[in-house]
């Protein structure tokens, strides 16, 4: 019952939400401590996840749409463990992050916050394909209202083209899942939406053929994917997102929403069809290693310093595309692991930009300089995030990008060479960005402000020191993280051809 | 031979009480010295005939389910499973409807009486038109239905865009029930009877044997193509739709479609589309057409009930997909889809026309996307239960309607009809642009006239709206209903499958 109790606490919390009168201080207090009580069943999931097995742990099933064989399936192995832990670790932050800046219709944002990490967290658990695709579409109604609600100027421009690219890629998820159903039924006899039953079907693959079955598949399920990630062509939709969403918004975009993309590769596309992700792997590679460099070069022309973050993501997931289909242990354990530091440093960076906002309300690279002197602890907070996210030695973006490399060069060199080319670029604009924020004369605009640049607060403390914290813990002492992913990883390598996963009784 | 036995009288019995019931408001109102009795109380003389109808028939169908024989006045009607779903799912909707048209400005005051009158009898024809096993008592059904239609939308206090409105759709439909009729003919000059039964059975060897078959088949569907309004015989719903009072906007885009497409997929159960390609071909094409026709013309609405128009066409598509896997011999699983689509469809569209209805401040009122800016702060539960409701139009889990295109969905790949499939899905990515324009002006547009001066008149339309109860009732009563079946879905579809 573990599991359901995380996914189904904050459908609760958000119901628990709607009593209070909107305008008082305890909605916020109720808020953070209904996040609290989902940390603590967060880590209620650590003591209880074993480590040492590859199965698919404390699931459960329940008969849902029976006569399709739909069911209410879940459970937790090393590939989903660490995201589900993001997601409870990162939406308490969020929570004291909208502290001061939301201040409209308070009740109805936190209920949506809550809704959509009720949404998370059922796609990273979800064994069942239906139930699956509930989730992953549940996951756009509260992310659409607080995009829409509480974002910026452009802010309804952005949700839309939000919603409905992401509702063009998983209608054609949905159609493949349906085939699959319906596969199920030709191959083995019944109707299953259940992975687990899916894993074990040879779905038919004529290499080079496209409309062959596996291929046909393989990439409705990846454009869907490939869109939430999101992949070099269909990205345009993240920087206006990000740009327009609320500091808390963009930091569950970037933290956990975009991995539910490339958790989607992992979890679904690379095992169900494997044939065809092998041979359409260099596709990948490419669209990876464009990625990366073309939103390393669209960050260096921004000017706006979340949008330079935003184009960061589209770079930084680029490296995780390419690491999953290197298709071996490091790239893929690297890829893993660059989910979860792209969670921590670009949540992290979203952060500090929105709390240099609160203060200034420009956003304009051009508007600042010399921030350092006023602002000397943030100046630092966001030093060591922005080592963390140029991956420099012994912060962890740089286990991840290493391991990722390397899982690269190992399967295909010459792509390995390219992306060397978007750490170099990485480093320069957030370099250059940082030079041009805090260091240098005192910007023009910033004068008027001078009041109002007082340094880190309390409540920004908090916010910011775990998130330090882990910067380093997971870039000094990665195996204490991935350990728990080891032998699910493992297995998933090796029996790549054909890949199942039992059940841990 | 006798003309009918004390059994038939039996299963006809919800038809009587319909009728006579129909007749109580108007003998009241003529007592009355003609003049109009109070709204409510012929309200509550419809809600409580077709309640009584509604109870009649449950008891016909399990009384005919003992005997195992659902058939009488010599096979000419039936009470069997599509009849028993369409039958109250057109009862409960036409009690919704009526709700709607006590509170809506356009239709009460004078006349109601005559309202009520009107709609059970349009309710009589839809149950006429899903009990017929005989292609005469369906077009009886068809033109008592549609006749007491036009009549309706005629007699509302609007005056310019529902006579208009009233006219067009006399006029087309009129055409259409003509070319339903030759159809008819056609088929009982191949045939030698008019029964659907034995229509169903030889459909498909006489469709591929007999040119003039086929064509009696294809005027038959060109009728029913316009009752549903498809493509191309579409283009009439958004002018009706929009110039008829937004009661019977609701109740023809719901138990209007419900019934036709009942009557409608009774014909396909004969799995004629197996042997005739070129007609399956022009229906799958029918189809995806439809929904792009619809979508791409609800783009453009600003005015929310063309909007819903143009909706309605785009479901009437994914409702034929289902049509079509019954043509192609899936009688029971895609008979349940196309019900469970209906139903669902229907619960949806009632709902969303009755906010709409709810908003109307004057019997001209028009309701465009520019007057529900900012509603969610105002009306919080109402825009939220809208909400539910476009979402679930939109085809977003977990609302009901997600379920309703999966089923459809499923059986149509099941069918091979990838192509279709693939073309109603881009086109359902059409639609969620749609359904998010107004959630994006209640929710994120805020209402800019705050400040101005409420003149009087409008603080007493205010008072008034206030008090629409029913129509309330009916909006969050739904919602409510999309949320919970769309958990329980399952439910819902064995409910229905049973039947079928």
């Amino acid at each position: 019952m573990l599991l359901s109790q995380i996914i189904l606490f904050p459908l609760l919390a958000a119901i628990i939400l709607l009593i209070f009168n909107s305008k008082s201080d305890l909605l916020k207090q109720a808020a953070l401590g209904l996040s609290l009580a989902e940390l603590l069943l967060g880590a209620k999931l650590f003591m209880a996840f074993d480590p040492s097995t590859a199965s698919l742990q404390l699931t459960e099933n329940y008969s849902w749409i029976s006569q399709f064989g739909i069911s209410y399936s879940i459970g937790v192995d090393g590939l989903s463990f660490w995201l589900v832990l993001l997601t409870v670790f990162i939406f308490p932050i969020a929570i004291l992050g909208s502290w001061n800046s939301i201040n409209k219709s308070q009740k109805g944002y936190y209920a949506s916050l809550f809704v959509l990490q009720t949404a998370m967290i059922g796609t990273f658990l979800s064994i069942d394909a239906i139930l699956f695709y509930l989730f992953w579409e549940l996951s756009l109604v509260p992310m659409y209202f607080i995009i829409g609600i509480w974002g910026g100027a452009r802010r309804i421009y952005a949700t839309v083209k939000f919603f409905i690219y992401t509702m063009a890629g998983s209608i054609l998820m949905l159609l493949a899942m349906i085939y699959l159903i319906l596969m199920h039924k030709e191959l083995m006899g019944s109707y299953s939406a259940n992975l687990l039953d899916w894993y074990k079907m040879q779905i038919p693959f004529v290499g080079g053929v496209l409309l062959t079955p596996q291929t046909l598949m393989f990439f409705a399920f990846s454009i869907a994917f490939a869109i939430k990630t999101p992949a070099f062509p269909v990205h345009t939709w993240l920087p206006d997102a990000h740009v327009e969403a609320p500091t808390a918004g963009s930091v569950l975009l970037a933290a956990v929403m975009l991995k539910m993309g490339t958790y989607g590769f992992v979890r679904w596309v690379i095992p169900l069809f494997p044939q065809a992700a092998q041979y359409w792997a260099w596709l990948f590679m490419v669209i990876g290693v464009i990625g990366i460099i073309y939103g390393a070069l669209m960050a260096l022309v921004q000017t706006d310093i979340k949008k330079l973050v935003a184009y960061s993501s589209v770079s930084h997931m680029g490296y995780v595309l390419m690491g999953l289909f290197a298709l071996n242990q490091m790239g893929v354990t690297g890829a893993l692991y660059q989910m979860l530091n792209h969670g921590i440093s670009t949540g992290a960076l979203f952060f500090l930009v929105g709390m240099i906002y609160e203060r200034t309300h420009t956003r304009q690279i051009a508007h600042y300089g010399g921030l350092a002197p006023f602002m000397p602890w943030y100046t630092i907070a966001f030093l060591i995030i922005t080592l963390s996210s140029i991956a420099v030695p012994m912060t962890n973006g740089f286990i991840g990008e290493f391991l990722i490399l390397m899982g690269s060069y190992k399967s295909n060199p010459v792509w390995a060479y390219f992306a060397v080319i978007g750490v170099v670029l990485g480093a320069a604009y957030m370099l250059w960005m940082v030079k041009k924020v805090f260091y240098g004369p005192t910007g023009k605009e910033l004068s008027g402000h001078k009041d109002h640049l007082v340094d880190l607060s309390a409540r920004e403390w908090i916010i910011l020191s775990p998130f330090i914290v882990l910067v380093f813990w997971m870039g000094l002492r990665p195996n204490d993280f991935l350990n728990y992913s080891r032998h699910s990883l493992e297995h998933w390598v090796k029996n790549q051809s054909s890949y199942t996963l039992d059940v841990k009784k | 031979m006798l003309l009918a036995s004390a059994a038939d009288l039996i299963v006809a019995s919800p038809l009587f009480v319909l009728f006579m019931g129909s007749l109580t408001p108007l003998i009241v109102k003529v007592l009355n010295k003609n003049k109009e009795p109070n709204n409510f109380l012929s309200m509550i003389q419809g809600v409580g005939t077709i309640l009584a109808a509604l109870l009649l028939m449950v008891t016909v169908y399990f009384l005919l389910l003992s005997r195992a024989n659902p058939f009488a006045f010599s096979n000419l009607i039936a009470v069997d499973g599509i009849a028993i779903i369409a039958s109250t799912t057109c009862l409960l909707l036409a009690l919704a409807s009526l709700f709607l048209m006590r509170d809506n400005q356009s239709t009460n005051g004078d006349q109601f009486a005559e309202l009520v009158f009107l709609t059970l009898n349009s309710v009589l024809g839809m149950l006429v038109l899903v009990m017929a096993t005989d292609l005469l008592t369906l077009f009886v059904g068809i033109e008592v239905m549609s006749l007491a239609l036009y009549m309706m939308i005629g007699i509302s206090h609007e005056q310019k865009l529902s006579k208009e409105a009233a006219i067009k759709y006399f006029v087309l439909g009129s055409f259409a029930s003509a070319i339903l009729l030759q159809g008819i003919a056609f088929i009982y000059g191949n045939l030698g009877t008019t029964s659907i039964t034995v229509l169903t059975e030889k459909a498909d060897l006489l469709i591929g044997q007999s040119p003039l078959f086929a064509v009696g088949m294809i005027f038959l569907m060109i009728g029913f193509l316009f009752k549903v309004s498809l493509f191309p015989f579409h283009v009439w719903t958004a002018d009706v739709y929009q110039g008829a009072p937004t009661p019977h906007t609701a109740f023809m885009s719901t138990a209007v479609k419900m019934a036709s497409f009942a009557a409608f997929a009774r014909i396909f159960v004969g799995s004629f589309l197996v042997n005739h390609d070129s007609m399956l071909n022009i229906l799958q094409w029918i189809g995806a057409i439809t929904i792009f026709a619809g979508n791409a013309g609800a783009l453009v609405q600003n005015n929310l009930k063309r909007m819903l128009a143009f909706s309605s066409v785009a479901h009437s598509g994914y409702i034929l997909m289902g049509i079509i896997v019954i043509g192609l011999g899936a009688t029971k699983l895609g008979m349940t889809a196309v019900m469970f689509y209906l139903v669902t469809y229907s619960i949806m569209n009632m709902g969303a026309l009755a906010m709409v209805s709810f908003l109307e401040k004057s019997y001209s009122d028009e309701i465009s996307t520019d007057h529900i800016k900012g509603l969610a702060y105002k009306r919080p539960w109402l825009a939220g239960s809208f909400t539910v409701l476009l979402i679930s139009l939109a085809g977003v889990p977990p609302a009901l309607g997600f379920f309703g295109k999966f089923f459809i969905f499923t059986q149509a790949l099941d069918q091979g009809l990838l192509w279709l499939t693939l073309w109603a899905g881009l086109g359902s990515v059409v639609g969620a642009y749609i359904y998010l324009k107004p959630i994006v002006y209640m929710y994120m547009i805020k209402d800019d006239d705050q400040n101005e001066v409420i003149s009087e008149a409008a603080k007493d339309h205010e008072v008034y709206n206030n008090r629409k109860w029913f129509t309330k009732t009916v909006v969050l009563a739904s919602a409510f209903t999309i949320l919970v079946i769309g958990l329980l879905n399952t439910l819902l579809y064995h409910l229905l499958s049973a039947r079928l």
